[in-house]
């Protein structure tokens, strides 16, 4: 495949073109900015590897773009995502490692004391591009000590993804904008031999994705605000039921699926329905280019509640408190999120990761197709995981432990009754929270 | 003074300082510290306090835990049962000359050579509900109407771990029986061969009395290995379906790391060291014996 | 033996136990040399219908596949050779000179290979942050030492048994020192047994994980394992080709070995198990 190679190609030779002109606001904003890397500073930062080779390529080039202007250099550890927090914590108990961690979910919150307090940067980027998302504070504030812990970075999104010409086929015009709605096209799909995949499985991404929003969507919670378990409630049981409902439109062995299975099933063409971020399109366009063109996407619908309760994997950037240059750091965030650098990387990635900074839901790339779109729109009205209590190491177990992913599969995999499964539940949690 | 450097235990203990630096810096200090971990509340990030057997105490009455530990035995037994006996098998037909033996050897350690987290990853994808290999060619030969869910429901993925743990360990297996049967003497498989003796009963007479020593290292220092396995479950199942392969090391790394609760963790990941001694005494008996005969 | 005899006892059982051992491997060979589109839909998985060689270049070209290869042989060997020449001197001492204590050193160093890696990297990690060892390459030689060198002295010390004393008087008779007879004579002899400990402990570094993961930070310090998985993962893309090509080129080295050293690894276990 030629033109493949022939694209990355262009793709890396623009990039690196650009590298060479720093563009003059960056310039500028540089030399306003009140963080002044320290003399002789070097970085570290420990980030995920790219969903995208785009995020990697971007981000490498306004990196060096970073180095070029302050003359701090940067060196960029690539890590698959569930291998990032074994490091952190090591870095936590040793304090010794990167400068910067690109960590996810509860990771500030199990280690706030040896976090470098980011209110001065966080309050500057929401000044100056439009504010964050709500939950995004819940993921970078600590409120018992009422400063920033990290800054928000956003999330790869997830949307529903669907394949337009099944659903049409199965009798509906558009994707309905309600969970039951959703269940009814499910098993009209069903029945023309199309079926749905959740994954089931301890799939970090895409099983606590669709669970949290399923489970939230009917009015349930696992915690109150004193994090005493709440998870045992009507609204759970109504959620499992649902599931258990949706389950029946599933293809087999979804308890097995990690977060890679759906997407291959669905590039196979054996789903028409699934929740994923927008890495399914992304290789459709290259590789797939009929299942890209037959496919779409759609914000996930309201569950009973009627209020939006989605779920994304939630990404932040905090500085350790060992590091010898925190002012390099901050700056070095702050570049990385001012709009010359941050334009660029959000457009490129194609809409892969939502920003936190509510302002860059206005880049051309959110309308540039409408199927990145429904992408824009996943932080309206996602969740903090562990609500509706704090953040910290109860929450961080809870979805560690794939609590409500396996409270789903005891019902759907394991015949377990539903109260049984929620009892189950209720008592994981409850250990994890106490003490 | 040469004379003195040369003298047994002056000799002895200047050549042991390089295992007792490296194992003592290494190993049984950083043990040391784990132990103490499991005895305290620390969190990751803030030093704890002692708690004396609370972290202990604590797990044993967590379902989720006692699961792990359920699996952790069943795994390991069943492991080694299956990689004992198709390991000797193995050892058996390669111990015979044919043309190709060499290859056959080198060939039969690949399982054992390939990087854990690659082979686990190749498993991963033949087990794929949708895409599996096997579950095709099965179907093809009409053997199953339906594609298998290996890994989707808790007793066939508590299985499949199992098949894919025998077969990176089985050539360790058969490669140390095939040490083991060569170190037997020819004399006495000619003397059973005078006697009359059948194949089985020269082997269940002569052959298996003579391999105890070596199946006793072997499973024993297999078994320690099987029951703190990390990499392959860990890529395979992550602990799922429903906990239902959650092993020792993966629930206390879930503990500890993802959930930052260092003691809890330490404690889970300490409780199997009883077991352990006792698959260690195994073998120092084993040795001692050998250390008898001579 | 007539020929049916011979294919139901060596033939048979040879190709059931090669379908089970290898179908991994012919997966990543498959996997390595088709083309994406086909391994999700195919109309015979086991077949390759169109031929590319694009993972392989991908690999070798877009990630730095050959500087991880290099890195992790380099730990290989150094450990190999860190932890045999260890283990060979301290199975000497344990077994050649019976210094005082040398039996409840034995029984000590066997102990040390009950301690699982998984529970020790917290505080194993502590340890090397106070040595300053942290994402030093050449730390992971002395790390992987200590699941090494438990082994390889108690299968020396099984090895060293089996030589006749009477060659070692023989040496002491010419006024050799005790130095002078472990390495002029029994040395030699002991090769086997040598290679048998160094191409376990190759073995057990080339495919070590989990410290690598943890240990190492720069991405200059990344081992085939570690690389791979950080940089052919994309999030929730698995780059299947250039995963299974890696690990097929990342078995050839121990392959090689195998092919040429099987022989001498079979007679020095067999060798440390004779009394």
């Amino acid at each position: 495949m030629p033109h493949l190679r022939r694209r990355r190609f262009l793709e890396l030779s623009a990039a690196s073109a650009a590298a060479t002109a720093i563009p003059e606001a960056a310039r500028a904003a540089a030399e306003a900015s009140p963080w002044k890397p320290e003399k002789g500073a070097s970085l570290q930062l420990l980030r995920w590897s790219e969903f995208v080779k785009n995020d990697h390529v971007i981000w490498e080039e306004n990196t060096k773009k970073f180095t070029q202007l302050t003359g701090v250099p940067v060196q960029i550890q690539w890590l698959s995502w569930p291998d990032v927090s074994p490091k952190s914590a090591l870095s936590a108990q040793t304090n010794s490692g990167p400068d910067i961690t690109m960590g996810f979910y509860n990771d500030p919150f199990l280690y706030p004391d040896k976090l470098v307090d980011v209110s001065d940067l966080a309050s500057h980027l929401s000044h100056k591009y439009g504010g964050f998302a709500s939950v995004a504070k819940t993921y970078a504030y600590h409120e018992g000590e009422k400063r920033w812990i990290g800054i928000p970075i956003g999330v790869p999104g997830n949307a529903m993804n669907f394949r337009r010409d099944w659903m049409e086929q199965a009798g509906f015009q558009s994707f309905p904008d309600d969970t039951e709605g959703m269940l009814k096209l499910a098993q009209a799909m069903k029945k023309q031999g199309h079926p749905t995949g959740f994954t089931l499985g301890h799939a970090v991404g895409d099983g606590n994705g669709w669970t949290h929003w399923i489970f939230w969507g009917h009015g349930a919670k696992q915690v109150n605000p004193d994090n005493s378990p709440a998870i045992n409630s009507e609204a759970t049981l109504a959620s499992i039921d649902y599931v258990q409902r949706l389950y029946e439109t599933m293809i087999d062995g979804v308890a097995s699926w990690g977060d890679p299975s759906n997407n291959q099933a669905f590039l196979a063409g054996r789903i028409g329905l699934t929740m994923n971020g927008i890495s399914i399109w992304y290789v459709a366009k290259d590789q797939y280019p009929q299942i890209a063109a037959a496919m779409d996407h759609a914000i996930p619908g309201y569950g009973p509640l009627r209020v939006r309760t989605t779920f994304n994997t939630f990404t932040q950037a905090f500085i350790w408190k060992y590091s010898k240059y925190p002012n390099a750091a901050k700056e070095y965030i702050r570049f990385m999120l001012d709009e010359a650098q941050a334009a660029p990387w959000v457009d490129g990635m194609r809409g892969y990761v939502t920003p936190a900074l509510q302002g860059y839901w206005k880049l051309p790339i959110w309308t540039s197709d409408k199927k990145i779109t429904p992408f824009r729109d996943v932080l309206v009205g996602q969740r903090f995981d562990g609500f509706n209590g704090t953040p910290g190491k109860g929450a961080a177990q809870t979805m560690d432990s794939f609590v409500l992913v396996d409270m789903y599969a005891d019902v759907c995999i394991n015949k377990m009754t539903p109260k049984a499964a929620v009892q189950k539940a209720e008592n994981r949690i409850a250990g994890f929270y106490k003490g | 003074m040469t004379r003195w450097l040369d003298s047994p235990p002056v000799l002895g203990i200047l050549l042991s300082i390089p295992a007792i630096v490296i194992l003592g810096g290494l190993l049984a200090y950083p043990l040391l510290l784990g132990v103490w971990l499991s005895l305290t509340n620390t969190t990751l990030g803030s030093a704890g306090q002692f708690v004396g057997l609370s972290n202990y105490l604590a797990i044993a009455q967590d379902p989720t835990y006692r699961g792990a530990v359920f699996y952790s035995l069943f795994y390991t037994f069943f492991a080694e049962v299956g990689k004992l006996a198709l390991g000797l098998t193995l050892a058996l037909i390669v111990n015979q000359r044919f043309r190709g033996y060499r290859t056959a050897r080198a060939l039969m350690l690949l399982p054992y050579v390939a990087p854990t987290v690659l082979s686990a990853l190749a498993w991963l994808w033949l087990f794929d509900p949708q895409f599996s290999a096997i579950s095709w060619l099965l179907t093809k030969m009409g053997l199953i109407h339906e594609y298998i869910n290996f890994i989707g429901a808790p007793w066939p993925a508590r299985i499949s771990l199992i098949v894919v743990n025998i077969w990176r360990g089985l050539p360790y297996f058969a490669i140390g029986y095939l040490a083991g049967l060569q170190a037997i003497p020819h004399e006495l498989h000619e003397a059973a061969q005078i006697d009359g003796a059948s194949g089985w009963e020269a082997f269940r007479r002569i052959t298996w009395p003579l391999l105890l020593p070596i199946t006793t290292i072997l499973v024993s220092f297999s078994s320690i290995f099987t029951l703190t396995d990390f990499q392959l479950i860990w890529t395979i199942t992550r602990g799922g379906p429903t906990d239902a392969t959650q092993v020792f090391t993966t629930l206390a790394y879930q503990k500890a790391i993802t959930g930052g609760q260092l003691g809890e963790g330490a404690a889970i990941a300490i409780s199997p060291v009883v077991l352990m001694v006792i698959f260690a005494w195994f073998v120092m008996r084993s040795v001692r014996e050998e250390r008898s005969v001579e | 033996m007539t020929r049916t005899a011979r294919f139901f006892r060596i033939g048979l059982p040879l190709t059931l136990y090669g379908i089970f051992l290898l179908l991994p491997f012919y997966w990543m060979l498959v996997t390595t040399f088709k083309e994406r589109q086909e391994l999700l839909v195919s109309p015979n998985p086991f077949l390759i219908y169109h031929w590319t060689l694009e993972h392989v270049v991908g690999l070798l070209t877009q990630t730095r596949y050959l500087h991880w290869f290099g890195n992790t042989l380099l730990i290989a060997l150094g450990a190999t050779l860190l932890s045999v020449s260890v283990s060979y001197i301290t199975a000497y001492a344990i077994i050649r000179l019976r210094f005082p204590g040398s039996k409840p050193f034995g029984t000590a160093i066997f102990l040390c290979y009950i301690v699982p890696p998984a529970i020790l990297f917290i505080p194993l990690g502590e340890v090397l942050v106070k040595l300053g060892w942290f994402d030093k390459l050449w730390a992971l030689i002395p790390i992987y030492a200590t699941f090494l060198v438990p082994f390889c002295t108690w299968l020396l010390i099984g090895f060293l048994k089996s030589i006749p004393r009477e060659l070692e008087e023989a040496g002491r008779v010419d006024g050799a020192s005790n130095l002078l007879v472990m390495r002029k004579i029994i040395l030699p002899i002991s090769v086997p047994g040598l290679i048998t400990a160094a191409i376990f402990s190759f073995t057990l570094s080339w495919n070590e994980y989990l410290y690598a993961l943890v240990y190492m930070s720069s991405p200059d310090n990344k081992t085939v394992s570690v690389g791979m998985t950080s940089e052919l993962i994309s999030g929730d893309v698995f780059q299947w080709g250039q995963l299974m090509a890696g690990a097929l080129i990342g078995v050839l080295p121990a392959i090689v070995v195998y092919f040429f050293f099987v022989e001498y690894y079979v007679a020095g276990m067999a060798g440390s198990l004779k009394d």
